[in-house]
């Protein structure tokens, strides 16, 4: 198909349009139309696409840092008086459920307001990233929500009153602990033996035993491992080599999820991040990756869409920059691709932590 | 949409012209009743008694959604329910509503099963309801757990495999169908006639990683992969689709992961099949296959004293040439990696330097 067009189209579509890119997150973080509502529950995943993407975009001093923070805050669940909501504690995706605005505590209490483990996680990453310094964070009620969430096999709720069940959320409960510092939010070993048992016969990961490869789960899977520290105890050199396999295979020009799939953009970030982490994404081709994501690239209003031709989307937008980040597009910022945040934003995290362990130790108290 | 009308008791005399036919109107304004028309929650007179709560973003909403007069009215009633828990039939049908406007609001399913419950709503007009819902939106997930609790109650899964093949049809890589899918065989024991399934959907398109994955699924739950009898029909099995479509990772990895745990250079004559299949049918995966089978045989050299040095010389000699095969001339694309593992295995069998070592990154 490239070789039809003529030399300057070609150009065209390598052209990275960093300015589109920061326009697209800004408008995103202000009014988004009604066609949009099914995103209602989950808008503070897409605050942390946006400002993930404007941190990799290295262009953070576009928004109000404070304001942006004290909104994130006030979807905080936090301690009623009595602390019987404990287990419900957490971040919630957004108002939908009608709670008075307040970025303080006590909770309130509300037969059906509870955290989101999806929100607690993206909503600690999108205060690291502004620079908060997560004091107002009630870490315990947190940790003791999370608790809460895990079931017998490991695996973990995304809700109290209860959801499906899988590999995402322990993924999300994994970066929970490892921000806080505090892994006491879960059954490390139970959570390593859902992981390890949703490795398919075809050496990727499903959402759970039994369950077809895909390039998510996988990430998912390898990246929680890491984040525990236990990638080499929880799996051999043969698998890991054979994960690596199938992990490398997703390359067909960009990456796509499963096996005689289409490539879709997001997966660049997904099974790229993973192929990092087990130290041989150096080995995929930059050039037709690269040339694949820019050719899902919105000219027009910015953003990533999953295919070419296709309208951008906050995710799409956000991972396609990891996606070239992980490249090493000279323009973005680098990425962790365990935490899936900046490398700079990492940086802040292990501040903080330094900081904890310092105060405790100081204390005399055991953190 | 469907309006619901709140007729008052109150009839008022029209001053229209009287050759309309004109029904009592509900207003007090000089207006045509129109039964059509959608009358909000906060006109209705049998929700007056609720006090509907907005959404309350702050005084600096981020990632705000513009909603309609509509859908903020649907919803502010609906967080007034709530708010109170209320257990009612109105409750029941205004869920409905919600979930037209938004069917990702867990929140909103949430409450709906707490209702069929507290009111012992018909299950079987659930399911009904909830397959509308799926045909409409498959790809969501609320859609497909909140099925699952209606079945666990119901304790019937009767349904569950037909109208899974339904939405498999539409979309036969659906991983919500597939894994409900999993869900309802596993639990209620389904298995009998899920290999005949599996291969239906192969038929149609031999490159259905899903079918190929439910393949697996469903012959290591019921009779295992140790038997060499059932074994050889799967490796016949995967052999055949392989002659049809060579280019299907699909089929070598299905192949490759019944046997890579046994050792694949255990598996007699399997090398010779596949060496002859090269030269008529080959692939990347073909190559790929061959390499492992290669180092399968130099990793398990240690345990049998019957392969001379020679021997095991060739068999590095032959998976180095697949390496280089590979990497230059049948899957460019992953060159590097072919070259790197080429170099790792050259290392191995030298013994002098070690492979390149994994650093766990924290």
């Amino acid at each position: 198909m490239a070789e039809e067009e003529s030399q300057f189209e070609e150009f065209e579509q390598i052209d990275f349009l960093r300015d589109r890119h920061v326009r697209f997150f800004q408008r995103t973080l202000q009014v988004l139309p009604e066609r949009y509502a099914s995103l209602e529950t989950t808008r503070l995943t897409i605050i942390f696409f946006a400002l993930s993407g404007l941190d990799v975009l290295d262009a953070l001093d576009v928004i109000d840092r404070k304001t942006m923070i004290e909104w994130i805050y006030s979807l905080q669940v936090l301690p009623t008086e009595d602390e019987a909501n404990l287990s419900r504690c957490g971040f919630r995706g957004s108002s939908h459920i009608g709670i008075p605005y307040s970025t303080k505590g006590p909770g309130v209490l509300h037969p059906y307001d509870s955290g989101h483990v999806a929100m607690t996680y993206t909503g600690l990453c999108s205060l690291v990233i502004l620079g908060d310094d997560l004091s107002r964070v009630d870490k315990q009620a947190c940790l003791a929500g999370l608790r809460a969430l895990q079931l017998e096999d490991g695996s973990f709720y995304a809700v109290p009153e209860g959801s499906e069940n899988d590999i995402r959320f322990i993924y999300c409960a994994a970066s929970i602990c490892y921000m806080l510092d505090d892994w006491s939010g879960m059954d490390m070993q139970k959570a390593i033996e859902y992981i390890t048992g949703s490795l398919s016969y075809d050496n990727g990961f499903g959402q759970g035993a039994g369950r077809e490869s895909h390039g998510g789960w996988t990430y998912c899977a390898i990246a929680s491992l890491c984040l525990m520290g236990r990638l080499e105890e929880a799996l051999s050199q043969r698998e890991l080599d054979r994960i690596r396999r199938w992990c490398i295979m997703r390359q067909q020009s960009g990456f796509h999820g499963r096996p005689n799939k289409p490539v879709d953009t997001c997966y660049s970030f997904w099974v790229g991040a993973t192929l990092e982490l087990l130290d041989v994404f150096q080995y995929t081709n930059f050039d037709k990756n690269r040339s694949f994501i820019l050719s899902t690239q919105d000219r027009l209003v910015g953003g990533f869409a999953k295919w070419p031709d296709s309208h951008p989307d906050p995710l799409h937008a956000y991972l396609g920059l990891c996606g070239l980040s992980l490249i090493g597009e000279p323009s973005l910022r680098k990425v962790h691709p365990a935490l899936n945040i900046t490398q700079r934003a990492f940086e802040h995290v292990q501040q903080l932590q330094q900081t904890w362990r310092e105060s405790a130790g100081s204390c005399g108290r055991q953190h | 949409m469907s309006g619901a009308e709140d007729l008052s008791n109150k009839s008022v005399e029209l001053k229209e012209d009287k050759q309309f036919d004109v029904e009592a109107e509900d207003n007090l304004e000089d207006d045509y009743f129109d039964p059509t028309r959608y009358l909000f929650y906060r006109d209705r007179k049998e929700w007056a008694d609720l006090e509907p709560v907005p959404q309350d973003d702050g005084p600096n909403p981020v990632v705000k959604i513009a909603y309609s007069e509509k859908f903020s009215d649907v919803f502010d009633y609906f967080r007034a329910l709530l708010k109170n828990d209320e257990r009612s039939d109105r409750a029941f049908a205004l869920t409905a509503e919600a979930i037209e406007l938004n069917a990702a609001n867990y929140t909103v399913w949430h409450y709906r099963r707490v209702l069929l419950q507290a009111l012992t709503k018909d299950l079987r007009e659930e399911m009904r309801y909830i397959t509308a819902i799926i045909e409409e939106q498959p790809k969501n997930y609320q859609v497909w757990h909140h099925r699952r609790m209606v079945v666990e109650w119901l304790k019937d899964p009767s349904e569950e495999l037909e109208f899974i093949a339904d939405i498999l049809s539409q979309d036969a890589k659906n991983y919500h169908a597939w894994q409900h899918r999993q869900w309802v065989i596993q639990e209620y024991k389904l298995w009998d006639s899920e290999l005949e399934f599996v291969e239906t959907l192969l038929e149609e398109d031999v490159r259905n990683n899903s079918a190929w994955n439910q393949r697996h699924f469903v012959i290591s739950h019921t009779t295992g992969f140790s038997e060499p009898a059932l074994v050889e029909r799967e490796i016949q099995y995967c052999l055949t689709q392989i002659k049809k479509a060579p280019h299907n990772e699909s089929a070598w990895n299905y192949l490759k992961g019944m046997l890579q745990d046994q050792g694949l250079s255990s598996v007699p004559g399997l090398l010779e099949r596949v060496l002859r299949l090269k030269e008529t049918h080959c692939s990347p995966y073909l190559l790929a296959f061959l390499f492992d089978c290669y180092e399968d045989a130099l990793e398990n050299s240690s345990q049998e004293e019957n392969k001379s040095d020679e021997e095991l010389k060739e068999t590095l000699e032959k998976a180095l040439e697949i390496c280089h095969l590979l990497a230059h001339e049948k899957d460019t694309i992953r060159k590097e990696y072919w070259l790197f593992l080429g170099r790792s295995l050259k290392n191995k069998q030298g013994a002098d330097e070690p492979a390149p070592g994994q650093q766990e990154r924290s």
